[in-house]
């Protein structure tokens, strides 16, 4: 078994278990355990009431109705306090604002009305498809108590919002939910307040099925109290300056304070961040973005020259669309966002501290924007010459959230340029395992040895999985990995319903929204993988994610990750596999299911894993 | 007890004349404003189903239609009388402007009593009342909806006979259709629910919160029905609700201390909003005299029923635990009532602000007529809220800048207004 939340340690920390209880009304009630044996009770604040005036109310935070905020808004209110205690701090950079944005949240109470007063109970819990569950709750009427404040909010509201899930079972430390529930982003640009108020009605809607959808229901199968479940919603303006028919920060990030992928001499306590131009879309997707270590910000990036590192880039970045709208699309998540390229973002003058430019005669790269040619996003202008301390503020937050929270934890931001401002997105909590897993040279190779890497992430061990679920590299074909994401969600779901846990093996990177990169499934689609293989083929020859995509739950559910590039030193039993009789087989993967569990280990120190038969 | 008979209309002249009088009108803003600007008095000839011939009496009263069409309800009622018709075109005017949308007042009626009239009956009166009326009526000059025992069949009836009459559809001329056939989303429960919204304003500048109140309702009509269910779910606890048995011809007040059962009444209700007293008392309701709604301990009253309830003969039978009370009816509570009740420090919603939903509603289906174009729900009683939110901070800023009672203040604000609007078209 893997150790669970419990005993671990960053650095020399010492780690607290909470117990929950919730308290009336739904309000999680934390009784923090030190390991000592002493507790001490740490009810949350409670959050204002909305007062029907959002930019014009004296609190960031305020709560619309009855019930809990949810996780994520606990986590906003968290950052909030500490932004306050950091007062002092902040003030070593005057130039730029540090806040949460504002938000107001809907309580779990309205969902509650919501769901019973429109009968939706029924046809949230059955199998019908995503869409269909979506409309039926398009559908259905918002409570009246709700609606004079939604009202309200938007005749006084002019810039983007962004409509988020804040679940209940999100605020469990060990529950990470990125990505299960959907967020909508609205441009609230129309000059018409129906319209508006329309849109944003809709997109309430939209979050509250999100809770619905087949892949959060096959995650939530496997979790304690997954029935207790509900949905507070989260409203907030969306941090970003207005670029012609695009809205948008210049910089996403997200930072991390313990790093399971230390790269060089980079220690995992020393974290990592990644960096995107844009909405964090880009990285909470898993799309091209910088990552650095924010104890080394001007360390060289591992690519072998200036063309590799123009490839591994990122190229796009995500918007909220101000201009003529798009076609309507109520159940898409990204109805009103679009993709602008740096060109865009060049003639929108935003690359100025994000990119270097690549000089093709010299194959050199000049950090800023000065010179022509190509752009790159580096992030050079403030990590490496420091035109903005950005890289000092994460510091500070990182720090500053893991002793507020006494775990690591990993934040979320964005930041305009003019004017200078900081935006808090999201703050959660890791976890470490604790675990001191020795594997020597020799159980890396030898008969027993299924699986081996020198690039593994995770640590501990686990002797409880019996089921193995493969891509067939004889069959593996790169134009048809979305039919081998649902070919493994139809095995994964049934894995679920059996209670049961796996090994998933497959080719290229795992989670990537490009299909032509890697197998393009989200975390409820393999959510029963509790080891995952990722591997090369001649064909899929790309550079491994190391699980970047699912790094959050791989983290908190204890999933080990192997990378294994078809020509490195340790491969796949492959024969063995194909030897074990399958239980289930499509076009394109085999699930076979062993008499013996598999015996997994992995080293997160040292970054060694093997799964011996 | 006194001899006069209640005369609402001697009531809300008499409302009026304070307020003129503290706003200084002229004599002849004043002689304007206290009596309708038209009235229309008629004979309605119906074959019975027996084939003998009755003739119902209707009217058609606008008080004043400065700020827009007239906007009024048409009502059956067998002891109908042209005096409460003229209050209640009165009240209609100023409730229109206190919530400030663009309507004037009116009220129709005919009196008859429904409950012993079939279905073919009903609709020859409805029909009959339009062809006395067409001339005058219409979705740019008066606009006519349902009140106290007519309902969405009764106004399609009168649509229908309107358009036949005119030639065309016109579907903005009556509010309170059904939904489909030109009625809005909302409207059913805009009434009881406005009350309620009024009722949480007031809640808040009294530093209460909803869960912690106990309400007592007259009436278990629509308007009732709408504003208990909604107070329930701001987490209110209604304990007695009273309504009119038609086999007793007598009010009878049902009690349930834990609280009551909406659904559970809404089954043994009839049409009409009457309750059936064995099956409730098998249900394990208390049953008492029909005037004990009033006289129960607890927070909130909301009577809303019909007018002349409350009076200087009952008032001091209401608790000292009441704090507020929320008039969903029209002229519940008479002068010499109000005069004890502020004296006792009770928060008054008055009638025309706290069942202004019903109008407001209405004027959202006129709109959605006139265009021919339908909203949603959401939609519509969003912006229902922010109305009633909007007219009670603004009674209540007034009464609390002035020292003024809520329901003066109010006045003062739909009178200013009504007085203004026909000074502006150069009447006064």
């Amino acid at each position: 078994m893997w150790l669970r939340p419990a005993v671990t340690a960053v650095g020399s920390e010492i780690q607290d278990i909470e117990h929950g209880a919730r308290g009336p009304a739904g309000r999680r009630q934390a009784f923090t355990l030190s390991l000592d044996g002493t507790t001490r009770m740490t009810t949350p604040k409670i959050p204002s009431v909305f007062s029907r005036r959002f930019f014009g109310a004296e609190e960031q935070l305020s709560l619309i109705g009855s019930g809990s905020m949810g996780g994520k808004a606990q986590g906003l209110e968290q950052f909030q306090s500490v932004l306050e205690q950091l007062e002092g701090d902040c003030k070593k950079f005057p130039e730029i604002g540090i806040s949460i944005p504002r938000l107001a949240v809907i309580g779990t109470g309205h969902y509650a009305a919501f769901m019973d007063r429109n009968r939706l109970r029924e046809l949230a819990a059955s199998l019908e498809p995503d869409d269909k569950i979506i409309r039926g709750f398009l559908k259905a009427d918002l409570p009246f108590e709700l609606v004079g404040d939604l009202r309200a909010l938007i005749e006084g509201v002019h810039t983007p919002l962004a409509i988020r899930s804040s679940s209940l079972l999100e605020d469990a430390m060990n529950q990470p939910f990125a990505g299960i529930y959907q967020t909508k982003m609205i441009p609230n640009n129309q000059p018409d307040p129906d319209i508006r108020f329309a849109k944003l009605v809709e997109a309430v809607k939209f979050v509250y099925a999100s809770t619905f959808s087949q892949s959060a229901k096959s995650y939530r199968r496997v979790l304690p109290d997954a029935a207790e479940e509900q949905m507070a919603v989260i409203i907030q303006e969306v941090v970003g300056n207005r670029h012609d028919e695009r809205f948008y920060p210049e910089l996403s990030g997200v930072a991390r304070s313990w790093n399971f992928y230390p790269t060089g001499s980079a220690k995992p306590q020393e974290g990592v961040a990644q960096l995107a131009l844009g909405l964090g879309k880009t990285i909470v997707d898993g799309g091209l973005c910088w990552t650095y270590s924010p104890s080394r910000p001007k360390a060289s990036p591992p690519f072998a020259n200036v063309h590799e590192l123009a490839e591994q880039t990122q190229t796009e970045f995500w918007s909220v669309n101000m201009g003529s709208p798009a076609a309507y699309d109520p159940m898409k998540e990204t109805e009103y966002l679009v993709r602008g390229s740096l060109v865009d973002a060049e003639q929108d003058g935003t690359l100025a501290m994000l990119a270097s430019t690549l000089n093709p005669a010299s194959d050199r790269l000049s950090i800023g924007v000065a010179d022509r040619g190509p752009r790159i996003l580096t992030f050079a202008p403030m990590l490496v010459s420091n035109s903005l301390p950005v890289n000092d503020i994460v510091q500070m937050l990182l720090r500053a959230c893991e002793k507020e929270l006494s775990a690591a934890v990993e934040i979320e931001f964005a930041l305009t340029m003019h004017p200078l401002r900081f935006g808090c997105l999201q703050v959660r909590k890791m976890l470490v395992s604790g675990d001191k897993i020795e594997i020597s040279e020799r159980e890396l190779s030898g008969d027993q040895v299924l699986v081996a890497s020198e690039r593994a992430c995770g640590n501990g061990r686990n002797n409880n999985i019996c089921d193995i679920v493969y891509v067939v590299p004889e069959r593996f074909d790169k134009s048809k990995t979305a039919v081998i994401a649902a070919d493994l969600e139809g095995i994964n779901r049934s894995l679920i319903e059996g209670g049961r846990t796996s090994l998933m093996i497959g080719f290229g990177r795992w989670g990537s929204s490009d299909p032509w990169l890697g197998i393009p499934v989200n975390w409820g689609q393999i959510s029963s993988a509790r080891a995952i293989v990722e591997a090369t083929l001649p064909s899929m020859n790309v550079d491994m994610s190391q699980g970047s995509h699912f790094f959050h739950n791989l983290m908190s559910f204890g999933v080990c990750f192997f990378s294994v590039h078809h020509e490195g030193q340790f491969v796949i039993d492959w024969a063995w596999l194909a030897a074990q009789k399958a239980i289930c087989e499509t076009s394109f993967v085999r699930h076979v299911r062993l008499n013996k569990p598999l015996e997994i280990r992995v080293d997160g120190r040292k970054g060694m894993g093997a799964i011996h038969k | 007890m006194k001899n006069k008979a209640f005369n609402a209309f001697e009531v809300a002249q008499h409302q009026f004349d304070r307020i003129a009088e503290k706003l200084q009108l002229d004599q002849g803003t004043r002689d304007l404003l206290r009596t309708p600007m038209r009235e229309y008095h008629f004979n309605i000839p119906v074959r019975m189903d027996d084939a003998s011939v009755k003739v119902f009496r209707g009217f058609r009263v606008q008080h004043n239609d400065a700020r827009g069409p007239g906007k009024g309800g048409v009502r059956f009622h067998p002891q109908e009388t042209i005096d409460t018709i003229r209050a209640l075109a009165m009240w209609m005017s100023w409730k229109c402007a206190v919530v400030d949308i663009p309507l004037g007042g009116s009220k129709g009626g005919v009196i008859c009593d429904p409950h012993g009239l079939s279905q073919r009956e009903q609709e020859q009166i409805c029909r009959g009342w339009i062809r006395q009326i067409a001339r005058d009526v219409g979705p740019l000059a008066d606009v006519p909806a349902p009140d106290v025992m007519t309902g969405p069949q009764h106004m399609l009836w009168m649509l229908d006979e309107y358009e036949t009459i005119s030639g065309g559809r016109y579907p903005g001329l009556i509010t309170g259709k059904p939904v489909g056939m030109g009625g809005s989303l909302g409207r059913k429960e805009a009434t009881g629910y406005g009350v309620v919204i009024t009722l949480r304003e007031a809640l808040k500048q009294l530093g209460l919160k909803a869960e912690n109140t106990t309400a007592s309702v007259q009436g278990f009509g629509n308007v009732a029905q709408y504003a208990i269910e909604l107070y329930q779910q701001l987490g209110g606890k209604v304990v007695c609700v009273s309504c009119w048995d038609q086999k007793d011809q007598a009010p009878n007040t049902f009690l349930r201390k834990k609280g009551i059962d909406l659904a559970e009444l809404q089954k043994i209700s009839d049409s009409f909003g009457g309750i059936d007293k064995s099956k409730a008392k098998g249900l394990g309701y208390e049953i008492q005299a029909g005037d004990q709604w009033l006289s129960q301990e607890v927070d909130i009253l909301i009577p809303a029923a019909i007018e002349n309830q409350i009076t200087e003969d009952n008032v001091n039978s209401i608790s000292r635990k009441v704090k507020i009370i929320a008039e969903g009816a029209n002229g519940p509570t008479t002068p010499e009532a109000d005069k004890v009740i502020s004296e006792r420090g009770i928060f008054v919603i008055p009638d025309f602000l706290a069942n202004a939903g019903g109008v407001t509603c209405s004027y959202f289906e006129q709109v959605q007529s006139n265009m021919n174009y339908y909203w949603t729900r959401d939609e519509v009683l969003g912006k229902l809220d922010i109305k009633m939110t909007a007219a009670f901070n603004a009674v209540s800023e007034l009464a609390n800048s002035k020292g003024l009672p809520m329901r003066d203040a109010a006045y003062v604000i739909a009178i200013g207004r009504v007085a203004q609007a026909s000074r502006d078209r150069g009447w006064i």
